[in-house]
């Protein structure tokens, strides 16, 4: 009897979706009307605008992907999350972190600050300081705009939609002062966005790699083990297995090659703070309490 | 499907979540130290693939079990081969814990529980989804504010440190 549910058990996770990428924020791939391309690649978004595009996003994902119920747990994860902004480059956007309840492993990054991490994800994690290297990665996608380069990037190579050109436009300038408009048209934009199907767009590989290194410097700089981030790529490389046929996989680097890309990295700065603080009891309390 | 092939497969899938001891290679000839740092004694001379478990974390440095020693070995050192398996994939059997982890297996049959993963959770769910507006205030309620996290760091003895790492390196 214990067999036959062990056995179920073992079925059922070997069949759950999953995907085992830490690469985000693939937002956008908004295309730019090649008339607006020079102003587009050259626009400056105000912090308000990336705020209202990003929570326009977050507002979609969340109507497809439900928030995990445990409210001390969301705000356990919203408080590591929190103190690594803060140790960040930009500590003063509305950072807010949220658990989703989906088996698929990943998390996703929104301009503005708002980040999404999947209980998928989290139940793979073993202390606070893995957590902590997840966190940081998506902290650094925002904290270098790596989604509103990548929709200034795409500019020009397909066609616009009434959204994109909207926000190519100088309408968006006008509302700036207009706090309802602003927040109408982040909520439509993000919307677009999700919409049009280009989430799984993903950014640029130096993107990635340049996330990996900020993450793990973030996470130090935190006070925290900043291996945490190693391991969790190195639990990424078990789950997901040989792949390559995958586009998902294909489009992104490896859990090896950023491993290989952050070895020199962290030998020649990080390696004096490997005996920073994991954090592993208060993380399986706030994790155990929820199961 | 014999009780057998569900039992290894509940090993290796349990052994792929909890962590708790996690297999792997080492990626390259590397040494077995008595504790976690390069200037402690050498336990043994690991040569590249040699199969180990790992036990516990620390910092750069895992915890390893290996040809009957344990001690300590850069993670960087380490490699982690994918471990599940699918229920195709088992024509000859598993039989045993070592081959339900994909060792010495080809390629081809190694499992791949991320086959769908955001393609096939989110991309049609985000592109049908109509905005939460609730949902998205509900998450912000919970966030964090500055002198909170202060506190929870604390607790936690993390402290702030300041790390200067030159522009170059970080791009």
């Amino acid at each position: 009897m214990r067999l036959t549910a062990l056995a179920c058990a073992a079925l059922l996770a070997a069949s759950l979706p999953a995907a085992a990428q830490l690469d985000f924020g693939r937002l956008i791939n908004r295309a730019i009307d090649s008339g607006k391309k020079l102003h587009e690649a050259n626009r400056e978004y105000t912090p308000e605008q990336e705020i209202a595009l990003g929570e326009g996003i977050a507002a979609g994902f969340l109507g497809a992907a439900p928030l995990d119920p445990d409210q001390d747990l969301q705000r356990y994860v919203n408080r590591v999350g929190r103190w690594l902004a803060m140790n960040s480059a930009r500590p003063d956007l509305p950072w807010t972190f949220g658990v989703i309840d989906t088996q698929t492993i990943n998390a996703f990054a929104m301009p503005g600050g708002t980040v999404l991490i999947t209980r998928g994800l989290l139940d793979r994690l073993a202390s606070e300081s893995e957590l902590a290297g997840a966190l940081a990665h998506e902290i650094a996608h925002v904290v270098k705009r790596h989604q509103l380069s990548a929709i200034q990037s795409a500019a020009g190579t397909s066609a616009l939609t009434d959204i994109g050109k909207d926000i190519a436009s100088d309408a968006i300038d006008r509302r700036g002062g207009d706090v309802l408009g602003l927040k109408k048209w982040g909520a439509d934009a993000g919307l677009e966005m999700l919409k049009n199907g280009v989430f799984l767009r993903p950014l640029d590989r130096s993107m990635e790699y340049e996330a990996d290194r900020l993450g793990v410097l973030i996470a130090a700089r935190s006070g925290y083990d900043p291996y945490g981030l190693v391991a969790v790529l190195q639990m990424l490389a078990q789950a997901k297995g040989d792949t390559s046929g995958i586009s998902v996989f294909n489009t992104h680097p490896a859990p090896a090659d950023r491993l290989a890309q952050l070895e020199g990295f962290m030998n020649a700065n990080l390696d004096r703070y490997a005996s920073q603080p994991q954090v592993e009891a208060r993380f399986r309390r706030a994790i155990s309490a929820r199961r | 499907m014999s009780a057998r092939f569900l039992f290894a497969a509940c090993l290796a899938v349990l052994s792929c979540l909890a962590r708790a001891e996690e297999q792997a290679f080492t990626g390259r000839a590397t040494e077995m130290k008595e504790r976690a740092m390069a200037d402690s004694a050498t336990l043994a001379s690991l040569a590249e693939n040699t199969p180990v478990k790992v036990l516990a974390r620390g910092g750069g440095w895992a915890h390893v079990e290996a040809g009957g020693k344990s001690g300590w070995v850069r993670v960087f050192h380490l490699r982690f081969p994918a471990v599940v398996e699918t229920s195709t994939s088992s024509a000859g059997g598993l039989s045993s814990l070592g081959s339900a982890l994909g060792f010495a297996r080809p390629r081809t049959q190694q499992a791949n529980l991320a086959t769908t993963g955001v393609r096939g959770l989110t991309e049609e769910d985000l592109k049908n989804a109509s905005p939460d507006p609730a949902a998205l205030r509900r998450l912000q309620s919970w966030r964090a504010d500055r002198g909170g996290a202060e506190r929870f760091a604390r607790e936690a003895r993390l402290a702030r440190v300041a790390i200067e790492v030159p522009e170059e390196a970080r791009r």
